[in-house]
């Protein structure tokens, strides 16, 4: 009888205890599933050269994050050489399903799990586009205005304004991380690359054969640059450069996977930057920036977003590296 | 009979040796495929069918298969829904709430994903219909559920406690159960697909004057296809009454879509 009311106690304690975490400091989970439709896993089914692919970029991110937030960004091999060849060995396993994540970076998602969920809704959204794009769906563009309405449905989602990146990469951190470990910001950019030079030639092939033709070149120059890591580029690739047709068809979306990945630019010099030293400090950067500056629900205040009919860049800022050659970004969509 | 059953447990073992079904690997139901569950639910908009094959070769008395169908459905904002059912064979021997045949509704709600110093919590709430073999009254059940992470190691912890609408015989009117477990993903860094889960258990017997069944178990969840998880798993009741499991397995699928 003791022994029966201790453990009541200890089940109304976990009860108690999860209800007084849920009323303090208290994050909640917020998964959602992704859009239900026909045409989901298409790209894995019908064009799996690139799924793979993508499975391995989602792996980058997370190690990535993980091995700055052990190592205080501290020791350049363990990020330079060690994460980014695991990240490396990890693509060229050729994995056939995504990375479990979490196990990947179970200390980053501790710290910032807002910030990964707003990741993952925004890699569905990627995900949804591509297997569109290789499905045999005639009305394609219906279903896309359909995912992203989907997605523009999150609390998570980010804002489908275009964004001043230029103005949010002069933080006071901003450029930490690409100046302290330029191989793997090449690396990063190299996976942007990838994810969105593969829209209008996935749009223009008709059929699967061709589809999977047309991006040969593009994985032939990704892995190139895996090999070699253009650390000439000053900026991320975008995906008006990169996927023009796309970029002009579907502006919004566009514009939330380039403001997803200047975010991930962010996190990295937050995680990199001794300006932030502590654990704790990084993580309201972290928040603070994705939901004042990133977050679709922060649109009526956020001062970076540029206004309708004005270029993408302000100008206003340094937009060239010092020594850069020049102040085109350098990844001009050609291949190698 | 129980050298019949055992040969049929051992031909499904070896004609469906990827079989139960979870949405991801790494995400734990109960029994899929042992008892234990974290304090996550399934993503808001996911349905899950889980379906498995339980052998469980007893001290005294008939050897039983219990199969083990449930429905997920991530109804709201970090709650799933959850119907279940177990059917058994020997149905008529089957005390306690788990009655064969039984109908059980329930509803699991995380209250928090784990954070630098806090663990994720969740509770969940489950009425046991009187639908199968010598069922009487609504049975309730309540469990609180905690998961906390060191590095990629993860432990849970289950304490429930259920009530029997209409006890039977010696039946208790009440049950309580503790269990705790470590899950650990296989495979870093070149494989995301397994996840290994290990626990200790114990609950109060059915009957009255009977000591608690305790034991340990052993799983695998295994990442078949995107939507598909199957897992394996055994373990033994090392202590409780005559009648306890002293060899027990389960096998099956889950399903996402």
């Amino acid at each position: 009888m003791r022994t029966q009311r201790l453990l009541a106690l200890f089940g109304v304690t976990i009860l108690i205890a999860g209800f007084t975490g849920a009323c303090a400091q208290i994050e909640q989970r917020d998964k959602r599933f992704y859009y239900r439709a026909l045409w989901n896993f298409a790209l894995r089914e019908n064009l799996q050269a690139l799924d793979i692919e993508f499975n391995g970029v989602d792996f980058g991110h997370s190690n990535l994050y993980e091995n700055l937030l052990l190592t205080g960004a501290k020791d350049i091999p363990a990020i330079e050489d060690r994460a980014r060849k695991e990240t490396l060995r990890f693509i060229d396993s050729r994995p056939v399903l995504n990375p479990n994540e979490e196990a990947i970076a179970p200390n980053y998602m501790k710290l910032a799990w807002k910030a990964q969920n707003t990741f993952d809704e925004a890699h569905a959204l990627h995900r949804a586009t591509y297997d569109i794009y290789v499905s045999d769906l005639v009305d394609k563009e219906t279903a896309i205005r359909k995912v992203v309405a989907f997605y523009r449905d999150s609390q998570y989602a980010i804002t489908a304004k275009r964004l001043d990146h230029q103005r949010l990469d002069t933080f006071s951190y901003s450029k930490s991380f690409r100046r302290k470990f330029p191989l793997f910001n090449a690396t990063i950019w190299a996976y942007h690359y990838l994810q969105v030079a593969v829209y209008d030639p996935l749009g223009a092939a008709p059929t699967l054969a061709v589809k999977d033709h047309v991006v040969e070149p593009i994985l032939r120059s990704y892995h190139g640059y895996l090999d070699k890591p253009p650390v000439e580029w000053t900026f991320m690739p975008m995906t008006e450069e990169l996927s023009p047709k796309f970029a002009a068809e579907y502006p919004e979306i566009a514009n939330i996977f380039d403001n997803l990945h200047m975010m991930h630019d962010n996190i990295s010099d937050i995680l990199t930057t001794d300006l932030l030293p502590t654990w704790e400090e990084k993580r309201k950067e972290i928040y603070r920036v994705t939901q004042a500056y990133y977050w679709a629900s922060a649109d009526a205040t956020n001062p970076f977003i540029v206004p309708d009919g004005q270029p993408h860049h302000s100008g206003l800022t340094p937009v060239i590296e010092p020594g850069a050659p020049g102040e085109h970004s350098g990844h001009s969509g050609g291949h190698q | 009979m129980k050298m019949n059953t055992s040969r049929v447990v051992l031909l499904f073992l070896l004609m469906v040796p990827t079989v139960v079904w979870a949405l991801d690997h790494d995400n734990l139901d109960p029994n899929r495929p042992i008892a234990i569950e974290d304090a996550y639910v399934v993503p808001k908009g996911e349905i899950g069918v889980e379906g498995g094959i339980l052998f469980s070769d007893r001290k005294r008395g008939e050897s039983r298969l219990v199969f083990q169908p449930q429905l997920i459905i991530g109804a709201f904002n970090n709650t799933q829904l959850e119907l279940s059912s177990d059917v058994s064979t020997d149905p008529r021997s089957v005390v306690g709430d788990d009655k064969s045949g039984n109908l059980t509704v329930g509803a699991l709600y995380n209250f928090n994903t784990e954070t630098l110093s806090l663990p994720a919590f969740a509770a969940r709430v489950q009425l046991g219909f009187p639908t199968g073999v010598n069922a009487k009254g609504v049975d309730t059940a309540v469990t609180g559920v905690m998961t906390r992470s060191f590095g990629r190691w993860r432990a849970h912890v289950n304490v429930g406690y259920t009530f029997l609408g209409s006890p039977q015989g010696l039946e208790r009117s009440g049950t309580y159960r503790v269990v705790a477990a470590v899950s650990y993903p296989l495979g870093y860094p070149t494989s995301f697909r397994d996840t290994i889960i290990a626990n200790v258990f114990t609950r109060q017997s059915d009957l009255v004057g009977q000591r608690n069944p305790t034991g340990i178990g052993i799983g695998l969840r295994h990442q078949v296809s995107s939507r598909v998880v199957a897992d394996i798993g055994i373990g033994s009741e090392l202590f409780g009454p005559v009648d306890r499991s002293v060899f027990f397995s389960t096998i099956g699928l889950s399903v996402g879509f």
